[in-house]
């Protein structure tokens, strides 16, 4: 073994796993962790469930839920449980359970740090903030796996390793900075961030060995669809050549659209259960449970054994009855068809974007899930922005060449699937019929090598591999968005009209690791002593936007991604109440993290911004 | 007396999963009821096994002085019925079993048996790398090797002489190459633990 290894690590919105790699040549292997499967129960699985479930101080046994290192450290009164055990159990007690931490991460109305999860549970108390239930599935697993390894007397060093954690392309840099934050305390150093599409393609490259180079070239624009159980997640990567040599960058993101897999299951249940209605048979809450899982199940048969027309699905009840209470359903493939594949992924036309919600409803606040189940117009919708965004900018027109020149959209020449959701042959088909309906004259191929199983870990591994021993071809990738201070307009207040916030650039789109910008033309006066705020803003379709240029109507063309705060302390030069002048820089860290600092104009201090409190 | 029970409890799942897998389909209904007279007449074996060694005292045959129980007997006592446990929670076997199978027509069986195949079956898989000892079809003529290991194959009608045997493959007999259950938070307590626990919904 020669080199660091590397560790990679998928915080998933439904399941997370790990992914090793262990010096320069070893194969990349996911590795099992040490996890609770039931009260009393312990052992190994290669994907921990992200749930937590807060028990009922009296609900299960004293102990039930200690695992090795709890004991270790002496702490056995574990007040939650993470993985497959809480996620099942939890269905049938759902206000103890904590689904989709990760959404709530990036969710703009809430305070990732402020303890209000499971979400409007009367019973659970403590409650635990989105940031807390990160760090323990991140503290599960660190565990876990060093568990799992001590138990076949293996070890890996975290301290010596390159470890890489996913998040998705869709994150900001404040749900970034979170995430990096929970994977701190739960011991991990300072990971890498890696963006999971791109992930997804380097576990594509490392697949397919040196042969990738053969299913793409320059010229090519790589779709990376990634749909998992509670997401979708969408990139473009373009190839290009430059002095010879092959030139990779990821172009475009899409925005956070919860949809997935998970979406899909419950449809197919909610229309079998209408069915059974409608003949007849009620089914009880457990029933349901069952048929959500069953249904899934039958859809997997289905997809991919075409000669069935349809799969038996029975259903218990939850009582010791199994003769006189099941009942009996089935899910053929007229139905599956119709649900799934016309219900998500519909032959849309490109410029059919998805249906908003009902904004005059009273809808009952939560996490934003996607309103309009079809993939495909969610797909159309980040194809145009994805040309917009490569308008603006020469250098990334250039790089697509004549696709940016025309349409409604930026077409890509292939497609990299992702996810759970594409294990199945049928979907896959779908979408490359879809996306090569959109695109009449040139044909869009799906590439080789689609794997099913935890892409996202093992390319995080591979990606830390090649940080680690400086071997590999990089995707050039730099900040997903651009970023903006918002800037009060001075000017007279007319009655009922809101002053417009003006917007500077503070960041722009494709800033790089290891990079800092000190903004100028613009100084700001701080108050020693007197907090200061700034509404901070964000966009991903505006590559031209330089730093220092400022924008008319942020309220309008930006989406709002936090606040920004920064209290200068009083020190000896600077006595409270006196203004201090600075400029503002960016600074992208190594690790691929964004920080804003406040530059005193007159000397090299400096003060760092915090992230602050989202409230809507 | 442990490592019995641990067998017959893993025979359990094996005979229902190889009665019901789709190959056992042509042979009809009399081989799944066939098979199910067998499981249900195995299930006492267990749990007889498992309460004789839980309670030495009411063995009959308990003349001598039992052996002072130790903690790795229980532990052991636990494992199986962790695994009743698991082919209960997601098979409903225990309850499959328990109920009585006389007062219902086949559909509504059919229907229960489902249930026990699918849910057994992902016991199965997950804990237990089950293969079949010979690949050949069963009918078919097979050479039994020098040297096989005898608890691997069981010789049935005239036996003489040395291996190598010739004969047909009546039941192409089964293994597991990885048995990979969960382990035990902790064990040892007085009683043995929960096949089931009752569920009680609570109203808000």
């Amino acid at each position: 073994m020669s080199g660091k290894s590397a560790i990679g690590i998928d915080l998933g919105t439904s399941n997370s796993a790990i992914a090793v790699a262990e010096g320069e040549d070893a194969p990349i292997r996911v590795v099992e962790t040490t996890q609770i499967l039931g009260p009393n129960r312990i052992g190994e699985r290669e994907t921990l469930a992200s749930a937590l479930y807060v028990p009922h101080p009296e609900e299960f046994p004293a102990g039930a839920f200690s695992l090795p290192w709890h004991e270790a450290s002496g702490d056995l009164t574990v007040s939650s449980v993470a993985g497959h055990f809480a996620r099942e159990h939890g269905a049938l007690v759902p206000d103890r359970l904590i689904t989709s931490a990760k959404s709530w991460l990036s969710n703009p109305h809430i305070d990732p740090h402020e303890a209000m999860l499971p979400w409007q549970s009367l019973s659970v108390a403590p409650k635990i903030s989105p940031l807390t239930c990160s760090r323990r599935y991140l503290e599960e697993l660190r565990e876990g796996m060093l568990h799992a390894l001590a138990q076949r007397d293996q070890a890996l060093e975290v301290e010596h390793s390159q470890v890489v954690l996913t998040v998705p392309a869709s994150f900001d840099e404040v749900a970034r900075n979170l995430t990096l934050e929970a994977a701190q305390q739960a011991g991990w150093g300072s990971p890498l961030m890696l963006e999971e599409p791109q992930a997804a393609f380097y576990a594509w490259t490392e697949a397919v060995g040196s042969g990738w180079r053969e299913q793409v070239g320059p010229g090519d624009v790589i779709l990376v669809c990634d749909l998992g159980g509670g997401t979708a997640d969408f990139s473009l990567i373009a190839i290009a050549e430059q002095e010879g040599q092959l030139r990779l960058e990821r172009i475009s993101v899409g925005e956070h659209i919860l949809l997935g897999g998970d979406n899909m299951d419950l449809a197919l249940a909610y229309t079998l259960r209408d069915q059974m209605e409608q003949a007849g048979t009620t089914i009880d809450e457990g029933q349901f449970l069952s048929l959500i899982h069953n249904a899934s199940q039958a859809k997997a048969s289905l997809f991919e054994d075409e000669t069935l027309a349809e799969v038996p699905i029975a259903l218990p009840s939850r009582g010791s009855s199994l003769f006189a209470k099941t009942v009996s359903t089935k899910l053929d493939r007229e139905l599956l068809q119709g649900v799934i594949l016309d219900g998500f992924f519909p032959i849309t036309a490109i410029d059919e974007q998805p249906e908003e919600g009902d904004a005059t409803g009273l809808s009952e606040f939560g996490l934003p899930y996607a309103t309009d189940p079809a993939v495909s117009r969610h797909l159309a919708r980040f194809l145009a922005r994805s040309l917009i965004n490569v308008q603006g900018n020469a250098e990334l027109a250039a790089l697509v060449g004549e696709r940016a020149a025309s349409g409604q959209a930026l077409l890509p020449s292939a497609v990299l699937f992702n996810g759970g959701v594409f294990k199945a042959a049928p979907v896959r088909t779908r979408v490359l019929e879809l996306l090569n309906h959109w695109s009449p004259n040139a044909q869009v191929r799906a590439l080789e090598g689609y794997q099913p199983d935890l892409a996202v870990a093992k390319g995080a591994a591979c990606y830390g591999r090649m940080r680690a021993n400086g071997k590999g071809l990089r995707i050039k990738a730099g900040t997903a968005r651009s970023y903006y201070i918002g800037l009060q307009s001075s000017r007279p207040a007319v009655p009922g009209f809101k002053p417009t916030i003006k917007a500077l650039c503070v960041v722009p789109q494709g800033m790089e690791e290891g990079s800092e910008e000190v903004i100028e033309g613009q100084t700001f006066g701080l108050v020693v002593g007197k907090p200061a705020r700034f509404r901070f803003f964000s966009s991903e379709v505006r590559s031209g936007d330089r730093p220092g240029e400022i924008l008319g109507n942020a309220e309008n063309t930006l989406e709002e991604t936090s606040a920004l705060e920064i209290a200068l302390p009083p020190m000896q030069e600077f006595p409270q109440g006196a203004t201090v002048p600075v400029r503002i820089e960016s600074v992208v860290n190594e690790l691929g993290v964004l920080e804003l600092w406040m530059h005193h104009t007159n000397s090299e201090r400096r003060w760092k911004v915090e992230y602050q409190v989202r409230t809507s | 007396m442990k490592s019995a029970a641990i067998i017959l409890a893993s025979l359990l799942p094996l005979l229902i999963a190889a009665t019901l897998i789709p190959a056992a389909e042509p042979f009809g209904f009399e081989l799944r009821l066939g098979a199910l007279v067998a499981a249900v007449a195995l299930l006492p074996v267990v749990i007889g096994i498992v309460r004789g060694s839980a309670e030495p005292d009411s063995s009959p045959a308990a003349s001598a002085p039992p052996p002072p129980p130790t903690a790795s007997a229980t532990a052991c006592d636990d494992q199986v019925v962790m695994l009743l446990a698991l082919l209960q929670e997601r098979g409903r076997l225990i309850d499959f079993l328990m109920d009585d199978i006389t007062a219902y027509g086949d559909d509504q069986v059919g229907a229960a048996s489902r249930v026990v195949h699918e849910g057994c079956r992902e016991v199965l898989q997950e804990h237990f790398s089950v293969v079949p000892m010979r690949e050949e079809a069963e009918g078919s003529e097979v050479t039994v090797p020098v040297g096989y290991a005898a608890d691997e194959y069981r010789l049935v009608g005239t036996i003489n002489g040395q291996a190598p045997f010739n004969g047909r493959l009546v039941h192409r007999g089964w293994r597991t190459t990885r048995v990979k259950m969960p382990r035990l938070a902790q064990s040892g307590g007085d009683r043995l633990p929960a096949i089931a626990p009752a569920e009680v919904e609570l109203q808000s």
